[in-house]
């Protein structure tokens, strides 16, 4: 026998409540890890350089209040746009039976966006099949492989924002962008459907380069400043998180539900280890009678809520690793999120707190049994 | 006394406080305990026989006095020497016998051997001979719970000699034991005194084991009776 063998004897001398701490750890690891997963995909949005380039202008009032079209003839007159077209978000149902729609429809000026979607791959004849009919749509790969969808099929949306419904053709089938979900269809076709009203969601425009972005973004709030529809021009991903805000503040709640996880987790671990330790205080006396000192003692203490700490680490941070590598995130959260990774500093982060965990349930116990005397344990046994 | 003191106490006194109130467990004790002596501690419950043998074995300390074993001063250890005093110096026999449920009779006995420096092999031959000595070699791979009590003490006593101590201490040894095992635990005690020259202290309340040692002193609140 070894000291090792001893520990680890111990430790699993109550094997129900060993499992029972170990899957506690491993619970709550696996939900801080999907906490800090769900927070990173939506607090981080995808950063490449087209989006880089890309400058959302809404209306300074609110996102849903729209922006007059006559806006366009402005805005691609200032230096350093490459190119512009309205981006409205029509937000129908497809089919009309679903409760929710994960992938979102965009009225577009399809000759005008093509620049701003340069990373699109789509075949030649697709993109002039669309260009050329108004009623006719491009759609993300992952949407049309979700429902089975193809060149040529129709879809039908029902309108929740606005008081029309719509029917596409599916002209080109899209691939190659950070977010192969969307669908674009004419703007054109969602203005006579709506009586022309003469208004845009909003502007998606293209800087002519990285270094100009922040310039243009700064011209297009300038030239409609004290106007009638004010707008603010910001980058796609200051637009993103912008929209993710609007759910309130879901950082401060993710983070506050985490603290909360790894608070509770804490308790549940310093009380299993208290109990396993007073269970076998005259065991502890027993030893220091002969001849282990309160060093070896910690040692165990600490080893074995250590250990207990880092397996149950090892299943939940390592089973969310193993999960969310092999789930089809995207299909199990209706497209919400694209992608679902457990980085390494997420792993990090959780076997940090396994760690910490481990080391604070042993205090208590290593407190106590440095306190008691080894006649003040013989006496509890006898 | 046939051989020279291992241990020799010398005004010993230990007073328990609980607030302003003091209770005197042990007053002015002076004893000279021969090598190879198995010494019976008798008294009625509260006389301090448990915590002169408590202080003897280095797991309590006095008030005052001194208490010499094999010549060290076991009052002026730290508590990390005593930890290392008594794992070579003292065995340790108990009325509950104390064995760790999740170790075998072998890794029971083993136990105090993983603080020395001696090897996997060592060990085993040490631990081997131990249980041996006790008539449980044919048991050692067993749970504590698959024993009897007597066989129980046996492992405690085995344990106890297995680092080869000068000194055993047994507080109440057979308190729990049925007559023929507690006759069978008394009949080991005393080979290790006088076969194998242990020191043997045993603390009792019962005159039949008590006649199995070679001496005995009797304490009364306290105070030894001459």
């Amino acid at each position: 026998m070894t000291l090792s063998t001893f520990i680890l004897k111990n430790a699993l001398r109550n094997k129900r409540r060993a499992t029972l701490s170990v899957l506690s750890v491993a619970v709550s690891l696996f939900l801080l890890v999907t906490l800090q997963v769900a927070l990173r995909e939506l607090m981080n949005p995808i950063n490449d350089e087209g989006s880089s380039l890309r400058i959302i202008a809404r209306n300074k009032v609110s996102l849903a209040q729209p922006l007059p079209a006559r806006q366009l003839a402005v805005i691609e007159r200032i230096p350093g746009v490459a190119a512009v077209s309205p981006f409205t978000f029509f937000g129908g149902l497809y089919k009309g039976d679903e409760k929710f729609t994960s992938f979102a429809q965009f009225a577009v000026d399809p000759a005008r966006c093509l620049p701003l979607i340069s990373d699109a791959k789509i075949p030649r004849d697709q993109l002039e099949a669309w260009l050329a009919d108004r009623t006719s749509c491009v759609l993300g790969r992952m949407t049309a492989d979700r429902y089975g969808l193809k060149v040529g099929d129709r879809m039908q949306f029902t309108g929740q924002l606005y008081p029309c419904d719509l029917e596409f053709k599916i002209a080109g089938i899209y691939e190659g962008t950070a977010d192969d979900r969307n669908l674009m269809f004419h703007h054109s076709y969602l203005d006579e459907s709506l009586g022309n009203p003469g208004t845009v969601g909003t502007w998606w425009v293209r800087a002519a380069s990285i270094e100009e972005a922040p310039l243009v973004t700064a011209r297009i709030n300038a030239a409609f400043a004290n106007s009638s529809a004010e707008v603010r021009a910001e980058s796609e991903r200051a637009f993103v998180l912008g929209f993710v805000s609007m759910w309130a503040n879901i950082k401060t709640l993710i983070t506050g539900i985490s603290v909360v996880v790894v608070f509770a987790l804490l308790l549940v671990t310093v009380s299993t280890m208290s109990m396993a330790i007073r269970e076998r205080f005259r065991e502890l006396a027993i030893l220091k009678a002969l001849g282990f000192r309160r060093r070896e003692l910690f040692a165990f203490i600490l080893a074995e809520s250590f250990g207990l700490a880092v397996a149950g680490a090892v299943i939940g941070a390592g089973g969310a690793w193993l999960l969310f590598a092999n789930l089809d995130i995207q299909k199990l959260t209706n497209g919400l999120f694209l992608l679902f990774e457990v980085t390494p500093r997420m792993l990090g982060l959780a076997f940090g707190v396994a760690a910490l965990l481990g080391v604070v349930a042993a205090l208590a116990p290593m407190w106590s049994v440095a306190r008691a005397s080894v006649v003040q344990g013989l006496r509890t046994l006898d | 006394m046939a051989a020279a003191p291992i241990v020799r106490i010398r005004e010993l006194s230990k007073i328990y406080s609980q607030g302003d109130i003091q209770v005197t467990a042990l007053d002015n004790i002076t004893l000279d305990i021969a090598a190879g002596e198995f010494l019976t501690l008798m008294g009625p419950s509260g006389s301090g026989k448990s915590t002169l043998l408590h202080i003897i074995a280095g797991i309590d300390r006095p008030t005052r006095g001194q208490c010499l074993v094999q010549d060290v001063d076991v009052t002026r250890l730290n508590e990390s020497e005593l930890a290392d005093w008594r794992n070579h110096n003292v065995g340790f026999v108990f009325q509950t016998f104390n064995l760790i449920p999740v170790l075998t009779a072998f890794e029971n006995v083993e136990l105090p051997l993983l603080l020395t420096r001696l090897g996997a092999r060592d060990r085993r031959q040490r631990v081997e001979a131990a249980l041996a000595l006790v008539g449980l070699a044919d048991r050692m791979h067993h749970l504590p719970k698959q024993l009897s009590g007597g066989q129980e003490q046996r492992v405690a006593i085995a344990r106890a000699l297995v680092t080869d101590p000068q000194l055993i201490v047994a507080d109440e040894p057979t308190g729990n034991l049925d007559a023929h095992s507690a006759q069978d635990v008394l009949k080991v005690l005393q080979l290790l005194s006088r076969e194998a020259g242990k020191t043997v202290i045993m603390v009792t309340h019962d005159p039949k084991a008590a006649a199995f040692g070679s001496r005995s002193v009797h304490l009364e609140k306290g105070e030894l009776m001459k």
